[in-house]
C-alpha cells in the first residue's frame, strides 16, 4: 500500500473521511433536526427565540472573544460545583442552543459561567459600570478587564442620556459617558442569557436501584 | 547556483530548492517571534487585568485568537511545509519541481495570515478555535496551501526510489489531507454553519484534526528523517511504523471530543474520544520505539527532537488521562488544558520542527549556522522556557481546578491563588521571546552570509552531520 501511489492516496482520503463522517456527520444526523419543545400547558415553544438586540449582542460577545474566559454550559448538578455556584439548576442541553447563530459554549473558566447570567439580576446601569470599570458595584478590586472602549464621552445636549453611565460624574463637566451601541447590544445579550425551561432530556436521571431497595423495605 | 562548499552533505535537491525553502523557514521564524510577543501580552493580561484593556484590538479574547493563529498558521505551517518539501525532495532523489508555485504560495499564505490577524484584531474573528481568521481570507488560505503543497506531491509521485520511508508518508499525508480538513471545517462552520452545539462538535473535530492530521505528521516527517541521519543508524522496530502511521490518521481526529466532557453534546462524543485517546497510545509507543535513538545522540538538532519527542509522548499520556470523566472534573475548563495544548504544540511539534530546521538550514545554505553561541543560547532559552511555561500553566490550572469545584471560593480568591504561577507563565513567555529573537537573528545572519557568498572558511568541510548544526564561523 505504501508503494502503490494510488492506494496510498485512497487510504489518506478514507482516513480523513472516517473521522469526518464519524464525528461531524454522525452528530449532525443525531442533532441537526433538533426542534424546539412545544409545551401544551404553557402554549408556547422553548427555547424562546432571542430578541433582535440580544442576537446582535452575541456577535459582539463573539468578536471580543469573551468565550476565551467564560463558558456558557452548565454541567449536571452531581458533576462539579456548577449548581452550588448558582450557575444553573439543571445541566445545559443541546436544545438550549438551537436558535443561537453562534453558540459560545466556551472551554475555559477563567471567569464565571454565564449560561444563566440573567438570573443575577444586574440592571443595565450596573452592567455598564462593571464593563467600564471592571469593578462590581460595591466591590473594590478590579475583577474584570475594564473595557472603556465600549463607551463614548459625549457633550450633553439637552437632557442626560438614559444610557449614560452612573460614572458620568467622573468625566469632564458638560460631558457624559454613554454606552456605545455595541455595549448596549452586549448588555442586552447578557441580560437575555437564561435557560429556565425544564426540557425532558435535562431532568436528572433518577437511578432505579434505590427505588427497588425502598420497595423491598 | 553553485555553492563554494560542494560536498556530500549538500545534495542537488538542496541547491535546487534552496531559496524557496529558506523563504518558508524565514517566514516561520518571523511568525514565531510575532506569536511570542502576542503570547506575552496575553499572559500579562491574566495577572494584570487592566493591561492594554483600553484598546479594543487587544482584549484578552482577541489576544488568545491572535496568538494561536500566528503560532499555528504562521509559525508551524511555514516551518512544517518547509520541512515536508525538503524531506520529500531529498528522499525523492530528484530536485524539487514547481518551486515557483511554492514561492507564490508562500507569499500569498503569509499575506492571508497577516490579513487574518488584522481581521481578528479589528473584530472580524469567527470565534471558532483555530479557525479564527475571518471568512474573507479563508479561500485564499486554501489556494495558497495547495500551491505550496503541489511541489511536495510532485516530488512524491516522481520519486526515483523503489521503497518509501516513514517521513515521506507523514509529509504526504499532511500535505494532502489538510486542504480537505480546512475546506470541510470552513463549509460546516463558516459557509453554511451547522446548528447550535454542533458547531462546537465540528470545531473540536477540526482542532484535533489540525493537530493529528496536519501538525503532528509534519513534525514527524522531519523527525523520522533527521534522527537516522544524525545518529547514523537505521530506525529500530521500523516494521511497526506503517501501522503506527495509519493508527494516527484513522484514530487521531476522533479524540477531539475530550474537551466536551459534561457539555451539552451527545455523551458518545466524549466517550468515543476517551476510547480513541487510549487506542492512540499505540501510535505513540511505536514512535517512541522508532525514534528512541534521538535520546542518545549529540548535536543541536537531536537535542530539540528528543525534547520534542518526550513532550509529544508525555502529552499523549496526559491527554489520555484527562479524557476520563473523573480527571476531567478537576482539569476541564482550567489552565491545565492550556498547559496540555502548549505541551503538545509548543513542546512537541515546535521543538521537533526546530530540530529539523537546525538540521536542514546548514544544508540549504551550504554553510554552518552563523554563530554557535547564538545556537547554544537559543537552545537553552527555548527548552527551559517551554518547560517553565508548561509547568506553571499546569500548576495554575491545578489550583484553579480545586478552587472551581469548591463553591465557597470566589473568583477573586481563585485568581490570587493562581497569581504566582501566572507570573511564572509570563516569565516563561519572556524567556521564549528572547530565545526566538536570538534564533531569528542567527537565521538572518546565516542566510545573509549564504546570499552574499562571502568566503567559506576552510574548516567548513563538514563530514559529520552534527558538525553543521553549530559551527562558529
Amino acid at each position: 500500500m505504501m508503494k502503490n501511489g494510488f492506494l496510498f492516496f485512497v487510504g489518506l482520503l478514507s482516513a480523513f473521511v472516517f473521522g469526518w463522517a464519524g464525528i461531524a456527520l454522525g452528530s449532525h444526523k443525531q442533532l441537526g433536526g433538533l426542534a424546539p419543545f412545544y409545551d401544551d400547558s404553557e402554549g408556547s415553544s422553548f427555547p424562546a427565540r432571542p430578541q433582535g438586540l440580544a442576537a446582535r449582542g452575541q456577535l459582539v460577545y463573539a468578536d471580543l472573544g469573551c468565550a476565551s474566559c467564560h463558558t456558557q454550559q452548565v454541567r449536571r448538578p452531581d458533576f462539579g460545583a456548577d449548581k452550588d455556584r448558582g450557575w444553573g439548576d439543571r445541566q445545559s442541553v443541546a436544545r438550549d442552543y438551537i436558535h443561537q447563530i453562534r453558540p459560545q459554549i466556551g472551554e475555559s473558566r477563567t471567569g464565571p459561567d454565564l449560561a444563566n447570567f440573567a438570573n443575577r439580576k444586574m440592571d443595565s446601569s450596573e452592567l455598564f459600570q462593571f464593563l467600564r470599570s471592571g469593578i462590581v458595584a460595591g466591590g473594590k478590586a478590579v475583577s474584570h478587564p475594564p473595557y472603556k472602549f465600549l463607551f463614548e464621552s459625549r457633550v450633553i445636549v439637552g437632557e442626560v442620556s438614559a444610557n449614560a453611565s452612573p460614572m458620568s460624574a467622573s468625566s469632564a463637566p458638560g460631558r457624559q459617558i454613554v454606552a456605545s451601541e455595541r455595549a448596549q447590544t452586549l448588555v442586552a445579550y447578557l441580560q437575555s442569557l437564561n435557560t429556565p425551561y425544564q426540557f425532558p432530556e435535562a431532568r436528572p436521571v433518577t437511578p432505579l436501584v434505590p427505588k427497588t431497595e425502598a420497595a423491598h423495605k | 547556483m553553485s555553492s563554494p562548499s560542494i560536498n556530500a552533505e549538500v545534495t542537488a535537491a538542496d541547491t535546487a530548492g534552496r531559496w524557496p525553502l529558506l523563504l518558508l523557514f524565514g517566514s516561520a521564524l518571523t511568525w514565531l517571534v510575532i506569536a511570542s510577543v502576542l503570547s506575552l501580552i496575553g499572559s500579562i493580561q491574566l495577572h494584570n487585568l487592566a493591561f492594554m484593556a483600553d484598546c479594543e484590538w487587544f482584549t484578552h479574547g482577541r489576544m488568545t485568537a491572535l496568538t494561536e493563529t500566528a503560532f499555528v498558521y504562521g509559525w508551524a505551517a511555514n516551518a512544517g511545509l518547509g520541512i515536508a518539501l525538503w524531506v520529500l525532495g531529498r528522499l525523492g532523489g530528484a530536485p524539487l519541481r514547481a518551486m515557483n508555485w511554492a514561492v507564490v504560495g508562500t507569499l500569498f499564505w503569509n499575506s492571508a495570515v497577516m490579513l487574518g490577524l488584522i481581521g481578528i484584531a479589528t473584530g472580524d474573528a469567527t470565534s471558532f478555535a483555530l479557525l479564527q481568521m475571518p471568512r474573507y481570507v479563508q479561500p485564499l488560505l486554501v489556494a495558497a496551501y495547495v500551491s505550496i503543497g503541489v511541489s511536495g506531491i510532485l516530488a512524491w509521485n516522481g520519486r526515483r526510489t523503489d521503497g518509501t520511508f516513514a517521513s515521506q508518508w507523514y509529509a504526504v499525508a499532511a500535505l494532502f489531507i489538510f486542504p480537505w480538513l480546512l475546506i470541510a471545517a470552513q463549509t460546516m462552520l463558516l459557509w453554511s454553519p451547522v446548528r447550535g452545539v454542533l458547531q462546537a462538535v465540528v470545531d473540536g473535530w477540526y482542532v484535533q484534526g489540525v493537530f493529528s492530521l496536519w501538525l503532528a505528521p509534519l513534525a514527524l516527517a522531519g523527525a523520522y528523517y533527521v534522527v537516522p541521519k544524525s545518529t547514523g543508524r537505521t530506525l529500530p522496530s521500523y516494521e511497526f511504523a506503517s501501522l503506527s502511521f495509519w493508527t494516527l490518521l484513522f484514530v487521531g481526529s476522533l479524540t477531539g471530543g475530550r474537551h466536551l466532557i459534561g457539555g451539552p453534546v451527545p455523551a458518545w462524543i466524549p466517550t468515543l474520544a476517551n476510547a480513541a485517546c487510549c487506542m492512540l497510545l499505540f501510535h505513540y509507543a511505536v514512535v517512541a520505539l522508532n525514534l528512541r535513538g534521538s535520546f542518545f545522540g549529540g548535536g543541536t538538532a537531536l537535542r530539540f527532537i528528543s525534547f520534542g519527542l518526550a513532550a509529544y509522548l508525555f502529552g499523549a499520556v496526559l491527554d489520555a488521562i484527562t479524557s476520563f470523566r473523573g480527571v476531567a472534573l478537576l482539569t476541564q475548563f482550567t489552565y491545565v488544558s492550556a498547559a496540555q495544548q502548549q505541551l503538545a504544540v509548543y513542546g512537541g511539534i515546535s521543538m521537533m520542527l526546530l530540530g529539523s530546521i537546525y538540521f536542514a538550514v546548514p544544508r540549504l545554505t551550504g554553510r554552518a549556522w552563523a554563530s554557535a553561541s547564538l545556537v547554544r543560547g537559543h537552545t537553552a532559552l527555548s527548552l527551559s522556557g517551554v518547560l517553565l511555561l508548561v509547568v506553571c500553566l499546569a500548576a495554575a490550572g491545578w489550583t484553579q481546578g480545586h478552587d472551581l469545584n469548591n463553591a465557597k471560593t470566589s473568583f477573586a480568591e481563585m485568581n490570587s491563588h493562581a497569581r504566582v504561577w501566572l507570573l511564572g507563565v509570563t516569565t516563561a513567555n519572556v524567556i521564549l521571546l528572547t530565545g526566538n529573537l536570538i534564533l531569528l537573528v542567527n537565521y538572518v545572519r546565516s542566510v545573509c552570509c549564504a546570499f552574499c557568498n562571502t568566503s567559506v572558511p576552510a574548516e567548513v568541510a563538514f563530514r559529520q552531520p552534527s558538525a553543521m548544526e553549530a559551527h562558529a564561523s
